[in-house]
């Protein structure tokens, strides 16, 4: 057996964690239970906080696992059995039928538009309706169709087998049976996602009852361009466009009365508020948005600052309340709430209401874990622990994203990759996957060749057919410069297809080729396959596109489409002719790796990269191993954290794969990704020592520290300390002043440092370490006092039961407002606290005998100088800034750099540790392989022509630009160079040139229009 | 006579605005025929240089599309871009090229229906134009100087 | 006028004298009386031929990237060169974009009054055969063998000179003259507002008069300072943006091509204008967007050595006002 996992979800995180383990040698095979892979996030419209369109970002992905060939995709299938034992599990699959055999469809959708029978739409949240046989979605993968049983005429009644009829793939299949696919993996990867609150179960709020009452999702739905509504937001009662819009947060979330297993906050839905609040406003000018919910809990990158925007640009209230009853008015299908606020209770309508609802387990999250027999925790999730984020109560299987507790995006990718780290460590007995092709040898392609083009026109069945006159094309072709043959397909992308390509470049000795069929985006991989397996050069190859863009969108214009058809098949005859062959520059990779900060997170990274057998040069700038987790005592679900440290530590010291150099600092990096080479200095003996080493790839994990507070008297009184102060007193079983008995009351201060102007972030930490320290507190003495004034409570996702717990252990919360901060002044009497209670509207006078300020995390100021080094960039508040905030949160821009921990941004424990294990499984991706293949069409520099001015190593994001100082022109390293061709556009005298899309061969596309 | 029919090149960025075309054919939105599409990675790719050589081919109208801000594939091509734009647009505007003849637009893979959109507003200002009689190198309908 | 000529020869002297340059560029009298040309100095002894006066146009700073072709490998290892305000502009140009080391030039700046444009004298002489000139602070005196004319100065500037906001030189290493750092308030050209206040149809009309005078001589490339490419995109083959001929739309091009790879750069110091032999009116087609630049970027070219450029870099809340939405 070779390196083998099973991915059960294919959702974002499963379909992460799919690709780290495919891109770094081990075969996957990924269940999903729906009939395409996408999960959620292909339903949503934007996603926060950049607004970046969430398809845009994802269907890349989707595209990239269907087609990874160390990747199996299991369609309409759920896990019915695991046995065994890490790592040689076996697992039964049972596949349902789809009625539609996957090898024949080619996802032409003509069954779908010829099927009578239409059905509700799940994609859209059953807003619209699809047809029995479809497609689930534009950018499903796989692109097959399925017959839904229930619906379907012939199914049911035994007559009808219209889709068959006009399925000129024959891939209708009214007989397929269920399968069961038994598999032998080493390891698993839980990743299904969990389901959403049904808001009819909260039926004050009128769900289901009162027309104009959606839920979050269905709303995203009514935003989204590829939605019901094609972006436009209508009443569902009368079609008109809402003004007054209301988002009630915290439906099914934050919430015992709905049961026992929504206490917990679903992490998302505040900034899902904030979000469409503010795409709402980019619509519709004149909309006014209202949130109505308890916090507003935007503690990740970059969310405060998104919430301010909603406020400020499109005046979006948030209220601090709770909703008591909704009521309709019949007339006009508007909806008034009554809520409580300001100390009285308000009533105000709305046009819509948009019900935030909550993530939560479902059945079949639980049918799972029982199947696996995996425990749960209390919110009815797969339960894991905070030293181990992505481990199950069973070993050799991970688990990954809201499974395991509701979170967003970000932290989801970031658990899949973690997760994939953890997976491919169970491997280590088995070889790496192997995939031998051999292929002919390539026929050389000499600039001067007479190009020799070949032309094949797709009938796609009718879809290009019963629009284009494919015949027409393939004769127009024939007359262009330089054609040697052109040929018409029924199916281009059939496999007949592809033996007759190979057959007519043999026969016509044909060195260039032109598919003009569908699009490139899906199609381009098969067909350059084809040509390779015939011994050419793939980049010999160019798609027209004549469906997607031409006979779907012109069916009442056959002549002019036809037209336009012959048009761009002449324009990619003209460019053919300059197309040129391309190789993919290799560069080998040291399996050596540097990871800079040994705290917990560069611990953790370090230890998961010995784990899977590659060596670590770990960096540490003081003296010990354990950065700011030496001065965390336990965690606020109430685990140690030093005996974990301590182990951790001695696990990194006696790692024969990890190499510790404590004192020192990088004083050089030089390189790119697969070979850098650093200089490492040491303090020894009062003197630097300096240290060469090689690595293939870098991982940032060096820190943040503590914000050292000037406010509330800090430092002027030594009643006024951090919380990370008091936790070392409580540690010792002792507070302050060895009396115990005369501290009675404490007053923590949140955000100090924090979400002010000096640092506008949320330090996202301090409102769980507060709750954490204060039922400390009442389990060393329940006597004492404790109040806690915040701006909001942050006690995101599981955290929230603390937050409970805290109140009923009679902690006191204390909202106050940016503008109110708590006045500290002391006295011959002790220290007084002033502070505006929103709710009464009072002041309120607090004399405690310690004052806790939980002072927030800031970013280190030698980061500018890593930064610099590493030509990586930081965010504006001074944190390491990721590839991408949604789906590359571990990557830079720059390849084989990664981050994590508290360098990225300020993270608990488990969210650490989970982040470094990511960094780990990015950087096996690199240092699995033995070379790294450049991409084929990637820039290029004439020395003649560069001026040696720069720009290019300006414009380009991934610094892939280097001048060479000696003969002042640019270099480009093409390990790092991903072909967007800025630098080629910037360049004035054209020196670079972008391979694949040269001036010469766009100019001559254009010259054929 | 018939009715004047213009050629619209359309350079188009690979990972939203073409996937956005795409998404415009799967949906079956139909828009006005006379678009044809060039492919590029990126609207950084766009020389501007290309709009200008379009023009002097004697196409008649030229539309350059890529993702909107915030979410190009490569990340920031196309804030360089939307640079390069403004200037170009700005001058061949100022040396009497209409401006609707030159046109710059973001589309997103999740909107066939903007995309489609903005072909026929493309088309429909092109339309009204009338073809371009000027700059072209064939000389076709050229406003001959004495 | 002269006090500042003799402090400049003073100056160069000493420069030469002491080795601080190996070759100074500055101007001496031509051999027509209007006219000033380029001298290049090597020898202590030669700065006496050094003149300074309302004639002294040539923007020096083109010389500086031929004569360090390589850095690295330069036949001078430092070079002084004459600047006034626009001249500095390129050469800080040129240094940032890597083209001359900042170390390896020696700015010396010159308080700029404006330049007089010869072909108004010219113009204002009917033919008269002129002897020689002379200046006072405001005014140029010009000799025939019968009498003498006298103009105003400020009538006679170049359009350039006119509109020019930092007639000081910014970057300097040393300054002849008085320095005044603040930007000035800038007359705009007359026949620029008129073409641009020209309907679309006219304003082509008028670009295609112009250019239809063009012999493609690239006189104006070879006088700019920003022209410094080894191979310029109007001769290139692979690609062949344009044909080598003398059709009119390729003639376009080349102008079109060569103002947008000023964008950004162009200093506005008129060498371009003055370099044509058919008189075209270039500054009305590229001042347009020395203020676009301005006012959509914030940028002026040249004023700073850190500032990026504004092609080489973006904000992301960039104006997008030209963009098309759906209708």
């Amino acid at each position: 057996m070779h390196k083998k996992v099973l991915v059960i979800g294919g959702g974002i995180a499963g379909v992460q964690a799919s690709l780290d383990l495919a891109d770094s040698g081990v075969e996957v095979y990924l269940v999903e239970r729906a009939p395409s892979i996408g999960g959620r996030m292909a339903q949503l419209d934007k996603t926060f906080p950049t607004n970046d369109c969430a398809m845009c970002i994802l269907s890349p992905k989707l595209v990239e696992a269907g087609s990874h060939p160390y990747i199996n995709i299991i369609t309409n299938a759920g896990v019915e059995a695991v046995q065994g034992e890490a790592p040689h599990f076996r697992a039964s699959i049972i596949k349902q039928p789809r009625y539609v055999d996957e090898e024949k469809c080619t996802g032409c959708g003509i069954c779908m538009a010829k099927c009578p029978v239409k059905i509700p739409d799940d994609y859209n949240k059953g807003l619209t309706k699809t047809k029995c046989i479809r497609i689930p979605f534009p950018q499903a993968v796989p692109a097959v169709a399925i017959i839904d049983k229930e619906h379907c005429i012939f199914h049911q009644r035994g007559k009808c087998r219209i889709c068959e009829k006009f399925c000129e793939a024959k891939a209708i299949d009214y007989d397929q049976k269920q399968e069961i696919i038994d598999l032998e993996v080493g390891s698993i990867i839980l990743a299904a996602g969990v389901g959403e609150f049904n808001a009819a179960l909260k039926d004050e709020y009128g769900y289901k009852t009162f027309p104009n009452v959606v839920t979050s999702i269905e709303f995203e739905r009514l935003l989204s361009a590829s939605g019901p509504t094609r972006g436009h937001i209508l009443r569902p009662s009368d079609g008109k466009e809402p003004q007054r819009i209301a988002f009630i947060q915290c439906v099914g979330s934050r919430d015992l009365q709905a049961g026992n297993e929504h206490e917990h906050c679903s992490a998302i839905c505040c900034m899902q508020a904030a979000k469409d609040a503010i795409i709402l406003g980019e619509h519709l000018r004149d909309v006014q948005t209202s949130v109505f919910g308890m916090d507003i809990r935007a503690y990740g990158k970059n969310f405060d600052n998104f919430v301010e925007r909603a406020e400020q640009e499109h005046g979006t209230r948030f209220i601090r309340s709770r909703i008591s009853s909704v009521e309709i008015d019949p007339a006009q299908d508007n909806l008034t709430i009554q809520y409580a606020g300001n100390g009285r209770v308000e009533r105000e309508s709305f046009d819509m209401l948009v019900l935030s609802v909550g993530l939560q387990s479902t059945p079949g999250l639980k049918g799972l874990a029982a199947k696996m027999s995996l425990r749960l925790n209390d919110g009815g999730f797969i339960r894991t622990t905070t030293f181990s984020p992505v481990g199950t109560s069973r070993p050799g299987i991970f688990v990954c994203g809201t499974m395991s507790g509701p979170k967003d995006i970000p932290e989801s990718v970031i658990e899949a990759s973690a997760a994939a780290s953890s997976a491919r460590a169970m491997l280590n007995e088995f070889p790496a996957k192997e995939i031998c092709i051999e292929y002919p040898a390539q026929k050389p392609v000499n600039d001067g060749d007479r190009p020799r083009i070949g032309v094949f026109v797709c009938n796609c069945g009718i879809n290009i057919g019963a629009t284009v006159k494919v015949k027409e094309v393939v004769d127009h072709a024939a007359g262009l410069p330089y054609v040697s043959h052109s040929e018409e397909l029924l199916f281009a992308c059939s496999q007949d297809s592809q033996k007759l390509i190979d057959e007519k470049i043999h026969e016509f000795d044909l060195n260039r080729i032109i598919v003009a069929a569908c699009t490139p985006r899906t199609h381009e991989p098969l067909f350059q396959n084809t040509l390779v397996k015939a011994g050419l050069n793939p980049y010999l190859f160019e798609f027209v596109n004549i469906r997607e863009q031409c006979s779907w969108v012109h069916q009442q214009v056959p002549e002019a489409a036809t037209g336009k058809a012959k048009e761009l098949v002449a324009m990619a005859v003209r460019k053919a002719a300059y197309l040129e062959p391309l190789s993919n520059t290799r560069s080998g990779v040291n399996k050596n790796s540097l990871v800079i900060g040994a705290g917990l997170a560069g611990m953790t990274a370090a230890l998961d990269l010995a784990a899977q057998g590659y060596h670590v040069d770990l960096v540490e700038k003081e003296a010990d191993l354990g950065g700011n987790l030496r001065h965390i005592a336990c965690t606020l679900e109430g685990e140690e954290v030093t005996p974990f440290l301590m182990s951790l530590i001695d696990q990194v010291e006696r790692d024969p794969n990890i190499t510790v150099h404590t004192r020192s600092s990088v004083a050089e990096i030089r390189g790119f990704v697969g070979n850098f080479r650093t200089k490492i200095e040491t303090r020894k003996n009062g003197r630097n020592e300096t240290a060469s080493i090689e690595h293939g790839v870098v991982i940032v994990a060096t820190g943040a520290q503590e914000y050292a507070p000037t406010e509330y008297l800090y430092g002027q009184d030594e009643r006024v300390m951090t919380q990370r102060e008091l936790e070392k007193y409580l540690t010792q079983n002792n507070l302050p002043d060895g009396a115990q008995a005369r501290v009675r009351s404490v007053v923590m201060i949140q955000c100090v440092g924090s979400r002010s102007d000096e640092n506008p972030y949320c330090s996202r930490v301090c409102c769980s370490t507060a709750i954490k320290n204060a039922l400390r507190l009442k389990q060393f003495d329940p006597k004492i006092d404790i109040f806690v004034l915040n701006r909001d409570v942050r006690s995101y996702g599981l955290k929230e039961s603390y937050y409970r717990k805290a109140r009923e252990a009679g902690v006191i919360f204390i909202h106050y407002d940016k503008d109110a901060e708590p006045v500290v002044t002391r006295s011959d009497q002790g220290l007084s606290v002033l502070v505006k209670e929103e709710i009464i509207g009072r002041t309120l006078r607090l004399s405690p005998d310690l004052l806790i300020l939980s002072s927030g995390i800031v970013p280190l100021a030698e980061n500018r100088t890593l930064s610099q080094m590493l030509k990586v960039p930081l965010g504006t508040d001074g944190f390491f800034l990721e590839a991408h905030v949604k789906l590359r949160p571990v990557d830079f821009a720059t390849d084989g750099v990664f981050v994590c921990g508290l360098a990225h941004y300020p993270k608990d424990i488990s969210e650490t540790i989970a982040q470094a294990k990511a960094a780990a499984a990015r950087a096996v991706t690199v240092l699995s392989k033995d070379e790294i293949e450049a991409e084929g069409k990637v820039a290029m520099v004439s020395e003649t022509r560069c001026n040696g001015c720069g720009l290019c190593v300006e414009v380009c994001a991934y610094k892939a630009i280097e001048l060479d100082p000696k003969k002042n022109v640019a270099v480009i390293v093409e390990a790092l160079c991903k072909g967007c061709g800025t630098c080629a556009a910037s360049c004035r005298p054209c020196a670079i040139s972008l391979k694949g899309w040269r001036d010469e061969q766009i100019l001559a596309a254009l010259s054929a229009v | 006579m018939t009715a004047f029919e213009p050629k619209i090149v359309a350079f188009l960025c690979n990972w939203c605005s073409y996937a956005g075309a795409d998404l415009a054919g799967v949906s079956r939105i139909q828009y006005a025929p006379n678009i044809r599409i060039i492919r590029v990675p990126c609207s950084g790719r766009i020389n501007p240089f290309y709009i200008i050589k379009a023009l002097q081919n004697g196409v008649d109208g030229v539309l350059v599309s890529g993702c909107h801000p915030g979410d190009c594939h490569y990340l920031s091509g196309n804030f360089f871009a939307r640079r390069r734009f403004a200037l170009v647009k700005r001058f061949l505007e100022y040396v009497g090229i209409e401006p609707e003849r030159v046109q710059f637009s973001w589309v997103s893979a999740a909107e066939g229906p903007r995309f489609a959109q903005i072909i026929e507003r493309v088309t429909s200002d092109i339309k009204r134009l009338g073809p371009l009689a000027y700059f072209r190198k064939d000389g076709a309908g050229t406003e001959k100087v004495k | 006028m002269n006090s500042m000529q003799d402090e400049l020869i003073k100056t160069v002297a000493k420069l030469l004298k002491d080795h601080t340059v190996d070759l100074f560029i500055g101007y001496e009298q031509g051999t027509l009386p209007l006219q000033t040309s380029p001298c290049f100095l090597t020898a202590e002894e030669d700065a006496k031929r050094l003149v300074w006066n309302s004639l002294c146009a040539n923007n020096l700073a083109v010389y500086l990237p031929r004569l360090m072709p390589d850095r690295s490998n330069a036949r001078y290892k430092r070079i002084g060169v004459l600047c006034k305000g626009c001249d500095s502009r390129s050469v800080a140009g040129l240094i940032k974009e890597k083209q001359v080391a900042r170390d390896r030039v020696f700015v010396l700046g010159i308080a700029c009054p404006g330049i007089v444009d010869k072909k108004k004298i010219a113009g204002l002489m009917k033919g008269t055969e002129i002897d020689g000139v002379e200046e006072t602070a405001d005014e140029i005196i010009v000799n025939t063998r019968d009498s003498s004319r006298c103009f105003k100065k400020k009538e006679l500037l170049y359009e350039c000179c006119a509109d020019c906001t930092h007639p000081s030189p910014l970057l300097h290493d040393a300054f002849i003259g008085k320095e005044n750092a603040a930007p000035r308030a800038p007359q705009a050209d007359a026949r620029v507002r008129e073409f641009s206040s020209k309907e679309r149809a006219g304003r082509w009309k008028v670009f295609e008069a112009e250019l239809s005078r063009c012999i493609r001589c690239y006189a104006c490339r070879n006088a700019c300072p920003n022209c410094y490419c080894r191979e310029c995109f109007a001769e290139e083959t692979k690609p062949a943006w344009i044909g080598v001929t003398d059709d009119l739309s390729d003639i376009m091009f080349y102008h079109m091509g060569r103002i947008l790879h000023q964008a950004g750069r162009c200093v506005d110091c008129g060498a371009c204008v003055r370099a044509c032999p058919m008189d075209i009116d270039l500054r009305l087609f590229t001042r347009v967007l020395v203020d676009e630049v301005q006012e959509r970027f914030g940028y002026e070219p040249g004023l700073s050595l850190e500032e990026s450029a504004p092609l080489a870099t973006y904000r992301a809340e960039d104006k997008q006002e030209f963009m098309t939405e759906p209708e």
